[in-house]
């Protein structure tokens, strides 16, 4: 919400039509003979051994899938295999103008593409590079297999050694470009600029978006294709992608030379069918895809269809779109136009299309349409088009042999180590800055009104008579936050946050006060209210390099960037082989007093996913300290915050919270109040109504409760907690979490297998109720309260002389909301 | 014969039908494919037909009764024959029902009925983890501690005031029992094990034998007398006496004189005998090394020194091992023992143990007979190294050793 924008109502409220321009389809008419300007016959003819090398790699993977076997060599794949046949000319054209720094993003049948972008790279890159770049990755373990007997030059070596990375990591084999652990739907090589493909259909929607943001934001060279089918115009981060890269604010807003669009170009690869749904026609309502565009902003995101059988068209679009991203005109819509000779996979059986039609399109075949062209120029006889057929059968037949050989490939070695996969989950690194440079800001730290205001703060929630600090002067929660947050912004030049009304109005929760006058636009913006974008982006932004915070402002949207959290944050580390990193940093608040949908702990949701590190601090020291370990890792970090406690001062850490930096490690609970007769254990803001119930127990039951604050969820040391349950024997866990299927059982669980022998009763939870949260002014019933606690330890654990419970924990009760569900 | 009429099992998951119907009653004569009664699962019904001809003597469950399948259900058999009942947890996968703890049943008319669920809530105990352990540190009877926690579970607490109120050592005082428990020490803990083991891992017996000690004792007497003479003169004790001669036949009988290793048996060159001693501490076993060396004086001067040593407790460990000694000797005479079976010290082949003296009438020649003083000879060997045969000659060769005593 810029000052500077006013919305004048006189302009808005003018009776006016809208009009559309015009959005060519298939406009590309030249010949061959005019295309000869623009190519050698050398490259004429390497777009067609382009072309027919994926053609050849997807026609043996599907027969590999359908008859166990490609030229007399046996195999069997079990795993997934979404071919491409039919849509070589689209591969081929979008990568062609394409260098190893412009990135390309995929989907689950991007076979083509990432081979189709390899040997682009491949052209271009130098010898030198490339041999650079093959023996440095993984040690050179893929080169050494392909590099044995060759004798060619190192182009043709970097082609065996593309098609056996990517083959071998469709086979899941630990000489594959990812390990073996992307597999045919995740495979990518960063160095050739491929970056991953997605199982997830529209999953590249938005993460592309964010890669974009990566190059803007740090002024790095090249562009991003997201290259997805024409079903994923359907998914909802598609079109929050779409919303995301074409915010005004790029054009209006960011400063210098960041003004201007995203350079970044929706490649729709319209095959025209999303598994068996024909998307013009049946499942979508736009006709034609390239429409979409004209509803996205002005310029229509240039949207085009362009022919996707005829190469050369593609590559003529590429090269046309490209000058408009270089003038940051972007980003772009390509609509091209293409056809799945192949089935969804190999069990398709093509019941949803006729014979007819899918013999049309091989009347028109991409690939024999140009190589008869070719021929008719006089550019390649027919029998050299077929001695390039035969070489790469030829080839593949060689790389499919390496690749399948247990020996040669083998897949990563899980009896010697059955926790390599586990070691690949976090990369546990710690980096003061993700690039070495200066960062970006606009005044000095020191000059910042709210750096200068907190000097002026108490820093412990008591000052030195004993007296309560009063708010105004309290140093509070979110100033932790935002001392860790600004801390390293000055320190780190590729941080950037961005979420809704992160900027102007400092974030929802005022965490973020201050940041506006420190960061320049480009650094700190606003979001569409988009929180699978939101997040997606960040994504993007990670893998490529860059260190980010996303906000989602409440808990409750992370219902909204479901796919973005639970199945694309915490996958790509381990799926890459560990080769990207992704230090994203999500900041989800747990809501207060506004019912049902704003107001609920998701940490358990979260928790149980692996590759997700989860804290969730409740005090100040304690949320700079985790903020600041959070921002110094590389590991996505979902960060609970809780509005509760937002201006709460910092009562357990003598002598306040420090003004310099310090970290609290992620993964180490802390004893917030000792004790010797009961442990309690909670996460997040349950702590202050836990300290509470310690005291009555102290005061009117003579029972010392020891409280530890878990801090984080994912990782935990339990050893402080087992520690103390092995003094205590007894043991509460609380949150506000509903207490079905919440992380406290998990917790609970453990222990009890972990300390079983010095248990003297059962761990008891105590969470939330399992209902909606009803209006504040009946959370009381909702939320745990000291009572509960008091009520639950007298029930369930040791009878408390002179307690009358309020509040039913008998097994009857307990078996009764069970069986009712709630 | 009576023959069990079994609920059969209708599908891998079907655990119990219910009978919908009988259509026969107790005491009723059946044909071999009569209906005997009907029976469902959750997903369909069946009849049973009877297998045989016959009476249905006797019918377990009632209409409506949920029966686990493969359970004996009726007994068909011929007019007051006697059969067996069925009692829970006696169903056999091949459909037989053998029962385990039969309780016949004669009288036809007698009600019979299935058992119910074997154990209760009321027999059960509810004690924590924590609390359970503790009562066994203390070795408290959990069955005599009333639990205050929830639903009546024994919690640390509960074991905590039982202690305070009967003082820091855990005496439980009932009107009937008092006793008090006391940790093991080291040594008992050694001579259980090693006790223990002997007899768990070998194939011990034992063989009684009496031998005339008239020369025996006679030559102490000398010895007595020369000890008034000169107090200074060795005082050698029946004991040593009886050791000079377990040497001597001992030479004549290496296979006694060996240990047994499991895949050879190990026989010695030397003697190395052990000999038990009563400490303070419990028994102890030295072994006076190449006692075969030793004329009698030196073998009583080692056999006294040792069991000093012992009773001091400054004996060298390695003497008191097992492997130490390649045969032994216990003596519990001086105690009035008449015959024992001594236990052997693994991995030892045998153990001679010395019983008191007795007087026992005996032929003295010429029909005279007169009582003669003799001791008891219990020798326990391992039947895995040595035969009875054996074993029973170098018994013999103690007992002339000793009749025929000499010290020389």
């Amino acid at each position: 919400m810029p000052k500077n924008q006013n919305i004048d109502p006189k302009v808005v409220r003018q009776a006016r039509f809208l009009e559309f321009g015009k959005i060519p389809v298939n406009q590309y008419s030249r010949t061959i003979d005019q295309e000869r300007a623009n190519f050698t016959n050398e490259d004429f003819i390497r777009i067609y051994r382009d072309m027919v090398i994926i053609r050849e790699f997807e026609t043996m993977l599907n027969l590999i899938k359908t008859k166990n076997e490609y030229n007399g060599i046996p195999y069997n794949h079990p795993g997934p295999a979404h071919l491409s046949v039919g849509q070589e000319a689209a591969a081929v054209g979008m990568a062609y103008t394409l260098g190893a720094d412009d990135y390309i993003f995929g989907s689950h049948r991007s076979h083509g593409e990432i081979l189709a972008k390899g040997l682009s790279a491949i052209n271009k890159l130098t010898e030198d590079e490339l041999y650079t770049i093959m023996s440095g990755y993984f040690g050179g373990s893929a080169l050494k297999v392909v590099e044995k007997g060759f004798a060619g030059p190192v182009r043709e070596l970097a082609v065996s050694f593309l098609l056996y990375g990517a083959l071998a990591e469709i086979f899941a084999r630990e000489n594959g470009f990812n390990k073996g652990l992307g597999g045919s739907m995740h495979a990518f090589f960063t160095p050739f600029g491929i970056y991953p493909n997605n199982a997830i259909v529209g999953g590249s929607g938005d993460i592309s978006v964010g890669a974009a943001l990566y190059k803007k934001i740090n002024r790095k060279p090249g562009i991003i294709v997201c290259n997805i089918g024409d079903a994923s115009m359907g998914c909802g981060p598609v079109w929050e992608g779409i919303s995301f890269a074409t915010m005004d604010q790029y054009n209006t807003l960011w400063e210098g030379d960041y003004r201007g669009g995203l350079p970044l170009i929706f490649n729709f690869m319209n095959n025209q069918y999303g598994m068996g749904g024909q998307t013009a026609g049946e499942t979508m309502g736009y006709g034609i895809l390239a429409r979409i565009g004209a509803g996205v902003n002005p310029e229509m995101m240039h949207a085009e269809r362009v022919d996707g059988y005829n190469p050369l068209a593609v590559i003529d679009a590429f090269r046309r779109k490209r000058e408009i991203l270089d003038h940051k005109k972007g980003p772009v819509l390509l609509d091209t136009l293409t056809y799945r000779i192949s089935g969804h996979s190999p069990s398709d059986a093509s019941s949803y299309r006729s014979k007819e039609e899918i013999e049309a399109w091989m009347n028109e075949d991409s690939i024999t349409e140009y190589g008869k062209t070719m021929t008719a120029a006089g550019i390649a006889g027919s029998d050299q088009l077929e001695e390039i057929k035969l070489e790469t059968s030829e080839l593949l037949s060689h790389i499919l042999k390496l690749s399948i050989d247990d020996k040669i490939s083998p897949r990563l070695d899980l009896d010697s180590d059955p926790d390599s996969i586990g070691k690949m989950m976090f990369s546990n690194a710690a980096a003061d800055r993700m690039e070495d440079r200066v960062p970006e800001v606009l005044i000095p730290m020191e000059e910042n009104p709210r750096v200068k205001s907190l000097k002026t703060k108490e820093r412990f929630f008591i000052d030195k008579a004993g007296n309560p600090v009063s708010k105004v002067k309290l140093y509070q929660l979110r100033d932790g936050l935002f001392e860790a947050i600004i801390d390293r912004f000055y320190k780190d030049p590729t941080l950037a946050a961005w979420g809704e009304e992160n900027r102007d109005w400092g974030g929802a929760f005022a965490v973020y006060r201050g940041l506006t006058e420190a960061l320049p636009y480009h650094r700190l913006f606003n979001s569409p209210i988009s929180e699978g974008a939101i997040v997606g982006t960040a994504i993007g932004y990670g893998m490529c390099g860059g260190r980010v915070i996303a906000e989602i402002m409440y808990c409750d949207f992370l219902g909204r960037s479901g796919d973005e959290v639970l199945n694309q944050l915490p996958k790509w580390q381990a799926m890459s082989g560990n080769i990207i990193k992704m230090p994203v940093v999500v900041r989800v608040s747990v809501g207060s007093k506004y019912g049902a949908q704003h107001s609920q702990d998701w940490s358990s949701i979260v928790a149980h996913i692996p590759g997700l590190k989860v804290v969730f601090p409740a005090t100040p020291f304690d949320a700079k300290g985790l903020m600041n370990s959070a921002l110094q890792g590389t590991d996505p970090v979902i960060f609970f915050e809780s509005q509760r406690i937002y201006d709460i001062g910092e009562m357990f850490h003598e002598g306040g919270v420090p003004e310099g930096y310090y970290e609290v490690p992620i993964g180490e609970p802390d004893i917030k109040r000792p004790g010797k007769d009961l442990t309690i254990l909670s996460i997040g803001a349950t702590l202050y109504p836990v300290i509470k119930a310690a005291g009555i127990l102290e005061q009117k039951y003579g029972v010392s409760a020891e409280v530890i604050d878990a801090r984080s969820l994912v990782p935990f040391n339990y050893e402080p907690v087992l520690e103390s349950v092995r003094k205590t024997g007894k043991l509460v866990l609380a949150s506000d979490a509903s207490s079905r299927g919440s992380f406290l059982k998990e917790m609970a669980q453990t222990i009890t297998e972990l300390a079983f022998d010095w248990l003297d009763a059962p761990p008891v939870v105590v969470g939330s109720r399992n209902w909606i949260i009803p209006a504040h002014e009946m959370e009381n019933y909702f939320f745990p309260q000291p009572f509960w606690i008091i009520d639950a330890i007298h029930e369930k654990i040791i009878p408390l002389a002179g307690h009358q419970p309020g509040s039913d924990f008998s097994h009857g009760k307990s078996i009764l909301l069970n069986k009712g569900g709630v | 014969m009576a023959i069990p009429v079994i609920m059969p099992k209708q599908g891998q998951s079907v655990e119990t039908c219910i009978i919908t119907r009988w259509f026969k009653s107790k005491g009723e004569p059946v044909s071999a494919g009569d209906i005997l009664f009907s029976y469902e699962t959750d997903k369909a019904a069946f009849d049973l037909e009877s297998p045989s001809d016959g009476i249905l003597l006797e019918i377990f469950f009632a209409e409506g009764a949920e029966v686990p399948v493969l359970q004996n259900v009726a007994i068909l058999g011929s007019a007051g024959e006697s059969f067996v009942a069925p009692a829970t947890g006696m169903i056999h996968n091949t459909g037989v029902t053998e029962p385990a703890s039969p309780s016949a049943v004669t009288d036809p008319g007698a009600s019979v009925a299935p058992a119910g669920p074997a154990g209760n809530e009321q027999g059960r105990i509810r004690i924590s983890p924590r609390a359970r352990r503790l009562a066994q540190s203390k070795s408290l009877d959990i069955n005599q501690i009333s639990g205050s926690g929830p639903y009546g579970r024994i919690i640390t607490r509960d074991i905590d005031d039982l202690l305070t109120r009967q003082g820091p050592i855990a005496i439980e005082k009932q009107a009937a029992d008092v006793f008090t428990d006391m940790p093991l020490t080291n040594v008992r803990k050694l001579i259980a094990r090693a006790m223990h083991s002997s007899l768990q891992n070998s194939a011990q017996l034992t063989h009684h034998m009496s031998a005339d000690v008239r020369k025996l004792l006679e030559a102490r007497k000398k010895i007595k007398e020369e000890l008034v003479k000169d107090p200074k003169a060795a005082d050698i004790t029946l004991n040593d006496m009886i050791c000079w001669c377990i040497i001597k036949a001992l030479k004549k009988f290496p296979g006694a004189n060996s240990h047994f290793l499991d895949d050879r048996i190990r026989t010695f060159s030397g003697i190395h005998l052990g000999i038990a001693v009563d400490t303070e501490r419990g028994l102890m076993v030295p072994s006076i090394k190449d006692a075969d060396r030793m004329d009698l004086r030196n073998l009583s001067g080692a056999l006294r020194a040792a069991a000093t040593a012992c009773r001091q407790g400054k004996i060298d460990p390695e003497l008191i091992k097992s492997t130490s000694a390649s045969f032994t000797v216990s003596n519990l005479g001086n105690y009035g023992v008449e015959i024992f079976t001594p236990v052997i010290n693994l991995p030892q082949v045998a153990i001679l143990g010395v019983c008191t003296i007795m007087n026992r009438p005996a032929d003295l020649g010429n029909s005279t007979f007169g009582f003669i003083p003799v001791m008891g000879l219990s020798l326990t060997y391992d039947h895995r190294a040595i035969d009875g045969g054996p074993a029973t000659l170098f018994l013999r060769e103690i007992k002339e050793q000793i009749e025929q005593f000499t010290n020389s």
